[in-house]
């Protein structure tokens, strides 16, 4: 007979058998349902694509010119449940974000209808974001059910620059798409960026470990300065302001590494509201002069004449040219800037009076082959290669060349018919100012990733004269500005430099109402710390760069040596002999 | 009854009594019931483990998320500082204070003996990535093999001797 308890047990035994089965069939259908397979994507893992965090720029010291901010993408969950309320959260897009009604009902109306989610809006600033999400909150209890519980936000990053636009011509600016232009943000785009990693990570929680490590872009440290980048930006709008000039342009360097420490050019752009780009830079406007845009410089060329003549013994600072006024070379007459003739001069007196028709006579005595020889080795005709995207070559035409004749060697003299950047001056005039070695000009001092900074070291691209002419040539042009009582000298510190007052070429020959006046200068003559350079595009107050570019040269050196703590020569001078 | 009698007795009960249906299924019921009991708790600890991980591996990502909220709470702390202190945005405020920028003729440069400035920013971590990351036991991680093979290893002589 069987006992009761049998039953009993038998029964318990059957009741957890059916718990039993009742969770594996759960455990099979849940695995089965498609609300899972939505979530779990492929299977066991999702492709999800990482965007690291675009790396900051600084300047020298430590100022942030290019960072990030969060913005926030707006979207509609079509899925949500209770349904989404189209009329509720296109007026409160209306409200908070200012959407066009319309536009919004139509996106959410509108949409595929396999489509789960519909974006609104992106790059939303946190405030009107912020805005929203207080107005969704608000809304969750609402007795109609008239909430906003569908809208989601997805935050992410975007380029923001706090100076606006100062240093906007080296920087460049990052569009939507996160791709960097023009500028820093252009050459070391890829650099700023990092890389953006599509993976399969695996869906299930607990290996959440194995998520990876997506780096950040690496952080730039620019060699500007940035006060020194303000005050030469200030400097060159006044400039434009009082001269009447169309455009400017002031670079300043050190001339012992390549270090760009300031760099200006008229427009600029303020980077946060980079659209206007077509409007402030229209046609083939360039968007930094420096490097952009080739121009016939006139006499500043002439420091890079006398060096090669000085190198190849040519000539020697106390050779004597007698000036007539004139000179016929190829079949051409030259003349000097004002049509005088000045008599017997020596090379001093030749650059201090920056006489056209003694140069030619320097170069046409050197020949084509060491001329030629010598500007290509001070770089003239390429890009000198600084870190910046968008540089042009210039062009430095040669014999041989179709459009080269005879007269060019005299008009290259003293820096008509050869196209060349302010850059690519500064980067021969630099072999000048270092003892004869050329420097690579650059606009990055270090990288930052990891947590490590690396700095990167300058290099010298090339030695195109010996270290005696280049102090002898700096001697003559120190001598040359005293000389002249120049406007660009700056009490207490001994400068060596040169204007330069260039007729502009226009269709069939120059243009005989405007000019381009530039000057080109660097100091203290005997430890040479800084060299600026200054271009202003068609001043209307006067024609002579020794009037209206050699003043801002000095503007520009008088900040400089303050930002920079350059003692005065005396002091300088105390300070290294000990005493 | 003698002392055989009562011997085969007590042995042909004790004999019916095992050989009870009734005891024959009670048997096979608890060993059934022993196994279930059995699976029944490899089944719970296994869900337990499991679970305690998944919530780990959620804590994880809510943590990541939170990281990169961190950053991004930071990128927009860092750009509002450097708007507030802009170079127009200080050069307004010191003018406002009353400063004026300064001419080279009012410096009076003083000598410093051994004074050698180095202003140039730096933006290295003070701790990199390596000593900053979690530590994880690695009892966490390993299997009872690599934990008999880590501990034999650690009792082994130096040098393999």
């Amino acid at each position: 007979m069987i006992k009761a308890s049998f039953w009993r047990y038998l029964t318990v035994a059957a009741v957890l058998l059916l718990i039993g089965l009742g969770n594996l069939v759960q455990i099979v259908r849940i695995q089965a349902s498609p609300e899972v397979a939505g979530v779990i994507g492929q299977g066991d893992y999702i492709w999800k694509t990482f965007y690291p965090a675009r790396g900051e720029i600084y300047d020298r010291y430590g100022h942030l010119l290019a960072g990030n901010k969060t913005v926030y993408e707006v979207g509609v969950d079509l899925t949500a449940q209770p349904k989404p309320d189209f009329p509720t959260i296109t007026l409160a897009a209306q409200i908070t974000l200012g959407l066009d009604p319309g536009e919004t009902l139509s996106l959410m109306m509108n949409a595929v209808p396999t489509a789960q989610y519909v974006v609104l809006a992106d790059y939303v600033p946190a405030d009107k974001a912020q805005a929203l999400m207080d107005l969704q909150e608000l809304s969750a209890d609402d007795p109609n059910g008239l909430t906003l519980d569908a809208v989601g936000f997805k935050a992410h990053l975007m380029r923001s620059y706090p100076e606006d636009d100062l240093a906007a011509t080296v920087l460049g600016f990052v569009t939507r798409d996160n791709h960097g232009y023009l500028g820093v943000e252009e050459k070391y785009d890829s650099v700023l960026a990092g890389m953006p990693v599509s993976l399969l990570i695996p869906a299930d929680p607990r290996r959440a470990l194995e998520y990876p490590h997506i780096p950040a872009g690496q952080t730039l440290v620019l060699t500007l300065d940035r006060e020194l980048q303000s005050a030469v930006e200030g400097i060159l709008d006044e400039a434009l302001d009082d001269t009447g000039a169309s455009s400017g342009t002031i670079v300043v360097m050190d001339p012992r590494n390549g270090e760009i420490l300031a760099m200006a050019s008229t427009p600029r752009l303020n980077l946060n509201n980079y659209t206007q780009i077509n409007e402030l830079f229209p046609g083939a406007t360039p968007y930094n002069r420096a490097i952009s845009q080739a121009y016939e410089p006139g006499s500043v060329v002439k420091i890079l004449t006398m060096a090669a003549a000085l190198d190849t013994n040519t000539i020697r600072p106390d050779t004597t040219f007698f000036d007539t006024g004139v000179i016929v070379y190829g079949g051409w007459p030259i003349y000097n800037w004002d049509r005088g003739a000045w008599g017997t001069q020596d090379m001093t007196g030749c650059l201090a009076h920056s006489l056209n028709v003694c140069l030619a006579w320097v170069s046409t005595t050197m020949g084509n082959d060491p001329f030629y020889m010598y500007m290509q080795r001070f770089g003239l005709g390429h890009p000198t290669g600084i870190d910046l995207a968008g540089e042009v070559p210039g062009r430095l035409k040669l014999p041989g060349d179709d459009d080269w004749y005879a007269v060019d060697l005299a008009t290259n003299a003293f820096g008509q018919g050869v196209a060349i950047t302010p850059l690519q001056l500064m980067m021969a005039a630099s072999s000048i100012a270092n003892q004869g070695q050329m420097v690579y000009p650059h606009v990055l001092l270090a990288q930052v990733q990891d947590g490590r900074q690396r700095f990167l070291s300058p290099q010298i691209v090339g030695t195109p004269i010996s270290a005696d002419t280049a102090r002898t040539l700096s001697e003559m042009l120190a001598i040359g500005l005293e000389a002249e009582s120049s406007e660009a000298l700056v009490e207490g510190y001994r400068i060596a430099g040169k204007t330069g007052t260039a007729q502009i070429p226009e269709i069939g020959g120059y243009d005989e109402r405007d000019i381009n006046a530039s000057f080109i200068g660097w100091g203290p003559v005997d430890d040479p710390q800084f060299m600026v350079y200054v271009w202003l595009e068609k001043p209307q107050t006067n024609r002579a760069a020794s009037v209206v570019a050699a003043p801002i040269f000095r503007q520009v050196v008088e900040k400089t040596i303050v930002l920079l703590g350059i003692p005065p020569d005396a002091i300088r001078l105390q300070i290294a002999t000990g005493q | 009854m003698d002392k055989v009698e009562i011997m085969e007795q007590v042995t042909n009960i004790v004999t019916k009594a095992k050989q009870a249906p009734w005891r024959v299924q009670r048997q096979w019921i608890g060993l059934f019931l022993l196994g279930f009991v059995a699976i029944a708790m490899v089944a719970g600890i296994y869900l337990n483990v499991t679970a305690r991980t998944a919530v780990s591996g959620r804590e994880i990502q809510f943590l990541q998320a939170g990281i990169s909220a961190n950053l991004r709470t930071n990128s927009d702390l860092e750009t509002q500082l450097a708007s507030l202190t802009s170079a127009e945005a200080m050069q307004r405020r010191a003018l406002a204070l009353g400063f004026e920028p300064v001419d080279p003729e009012d410096i009076t440069y003083v000598v410093v003996p051994g004074y050698v400035p180095d202003r140039t920013v730096d933006l290295s971590s003070p701790q990199t990535e390596e000593t900053v990351r979690p530590i994880l036991l690695p009892e966490y991680s390993e299997s009872l093999f690599d934990w008999f093979t880590r501990k034999l290893a650690a009792d082994l002589p130096a040098g393999g001797q």
